[in-house]
């Protein structure tokens, strides 16, 4: 039974982490068919944008947060104007903003390199203790934050997507285009947005990913894998999939790990997710495309 | 004739490396529905496209109430006023009906008295209220063609653009969408309105004009075109 809760306990918080990078990855996806190589590098920035606040300007820790979000917004920004914005309509979009945005990852990823070293850095933005106890299982608080970070971050993207002008926007966009424009809705303006918002979710994933860890340049490019598995096992742009495949995903890494060994969790999940794929080759969320020939 | 709210002059347009039109020029006066007749894949689409912005064109200018519009983005021409109800419907299939209409109103200027409005939608198109909460990838194609036109009028748009409203669907809904173009020229309505069928428009179009490759060879009222059934053999087959 403790084997179950410890998996339960674990699982939740690895696949609240991975749910966060794996949204705004989909999010992105889905909006306007970029897969963004710079995603895992704004993980890693979100997480220096704490120690930035905190270490350097000297902020209190928890507008270490705030502060995190709004430069991983910015950074979103900026990969927008460096790459989607020269290169939408052009030919084969898909495959060279693929090259710009792994391009403009590590531009990132040795500039924090530069600034920054190589040393491995404690995130300020974490809290310690336990919490409790579940049969003999200890949920330290840190899990607990993960949880409610991820829960609170989900459920405000959800209810951005569904009740407001600017969602209902970002989800018009997504289905159809022409059809967005065709109802006043500046395209160019949303695809900002949506890349503002998908940054600020990686930064938080981040933070949270580099309070288990530690945070260096390159620990953006590992959470970038798993976000990709989990988007590929959800289907393509599927949001609310990427949701449930991410803490899918993190319930079959806690398994292997706490049934096996750590270093089994990888392997067990790209096994389980090539079969769901031989299984379901949309996704386990998407929808089958029929093409009229 | 009433002053044209659409004037179109010498506009020519395409795809890469294949002209499209070719000097196309004919204006839409306020309050008539001009129809624009001719065979498949002739450029009757690739027009409007053009119209809405969805295209840019290569040659010649494009006049709404006065103002050019050929160089502004799609987004911005439907501020002005005009609406394209495109063929395909480009509804947003993961979104309910209530939703799509919804999207109708997305720019601020369209949401004026947006309550009473819907009324007037749902009055002109009760189908679509019994289906508000469904989504309108599962609607039918006479259905779909219904959420389209409701949408785009509730943009508020003075000229509505209608890219064959009649194709792929069964006669007994062709009718009803017809019926509701007929209400929308009776309220005074201007409409723009792509046909491929010459007799589904030739009673109630005011002006017709006749499209093949790329540019207009006949035009008319639906009397003349009527007494002339060599132009439909010719262009349209019979």
């Amino acid at each position: 039974m403790d084997y179950l809760i410890q998996i339960i306990v674990s699982g939740l918080t690895l696949g609240s982490m991975y749910a966060l990078s794996a949204v705004g990855l989909s999010l992105v996806w889905g909006s306007f068919n970029c897969l963004n190589m710079a995603h895992g590098s704004v993980m890693a920035l979100g997480a220096y944008f704490t120690l930035i606040a905190v270490d350097s300007i000297g902020f209190p820790v928890w507008v270490s947060l705030p502060f995190a979000m709004v430069g991983g917004a910015l950074v979103g920004t900026a990969v927008y104007y460096l790459s989607v914005h020269w290169m939408l309509n052009t030919r084969n979009y898909e495959t060279n903003i693929i090259i710009a945005t792994f391009g403009i990852g590590m531009v990132m990823e040795n500039g924090l390199l530069k600034i920054f070293g190589g040393y491995p850095y404690a995130q300020p933005l974490t809290v310690q203790g336990v919490a409790g106890l579940i049969g003999n299982v200890p949920v330290n608080y840190r899990s607990i934050v993960i949880w409610v970070v991820a829960a609170v971050l989900m459920v405000a993207l959800g209810l951005l997507l569904t009740r407001t002008r600017a969602g209902r926007a970002i989800r018009a966009v997504a289905q159809n285009r022409d059809g967005a424009k065709l109802m006043g809705v500046p395209v160019a303006r949303v695809y900002v947005q949506v890349l503002m918002l998908a940054s600020l979710l990686a930064a938080v994933s981040g933070i949270l990913i580099s309070t288990t860890l530690q945070i260096v340049p390159y620990m953006g490019a590992n959470p970038l894998l798993k976000a990709f598995i989990v988007i590929c096992l959800a289907g393509l742009g599927n949001i609310l999939g990427a949701l449930y495949a991410a803490l899918l995903v993190g319930l079959v890494e806690a398994s292997a790990s706490t049934l096996w060994a750590p270093q089994y969790g990888f392997p067990v999940i790209l096994v389980v997710v090539i079969l769901a794929l031989i299984w379901r080759p949309e996704g386990l969320f998407g929808r089958v495309m029929v093409a009229r020939q | 004739m009433a002053e044209a709210l659409l004037k179109v002059a010498g506009v020519s347009a395409g795809y890469e490396q294949q002209m499209v039109l070719r000097d196309v020029s004919f204006e839409v006066p306020e309050g008539s529905l001009i129809a624009l007749l001719g065979p498949n894949g002739h450029g009757k689409s690739t027009l409007l496209r053009c119209l809405s912005g969805l295209l840019r064109p290569t040659k010649g200018t494009v006049e709404l109430a006065g103002k050019r519009i050929d160089n502004l983005p799609a987004d911005r021409i439907v501020g002005h006023g005009l609406v394209h109800i495109p063929q395909g419907d480009m509804l947003f299939p993961g979104m309910s009906v209530y939703d799509n209409l919804l999207m109708g109103v997305y720019l601020p200027s369209a949401r004026v008295r947006f309550e009473e409005r819907l009324k007037d939608i749902y009055q002109l198109l009760p189908r679509l209220k019994e289906r508000t909460t469904q989504l309108a990838r599962t609607l039918s194609g006479g259905e779909r063609r219904m959420l389209a036109l409701g949408r785009g009028l509730l943009t508020g748009g003075r000229l509505l653009m209608l890219d064959e409203p009649s194709l792929g669907l069964a006669p007994i809904v062709i009718d009803q969408i017809y019926e509701v173009i007929a209400d929308l020229k009776r309220q005074g309505r201007t409409i723009l309105l792509v046909e491929e069928n010459a007799s589904r428009i030739i009673d109630m179009a005011d002006r017709i004009h006749l499209l093949d490759t790329g540019t207009i060879v006949w035009q008319g009222d639906g009397r003349e075109l009527a007494a002339q059934p060599q132009i439909l053999e010719t262009y349209l087959g019979g």
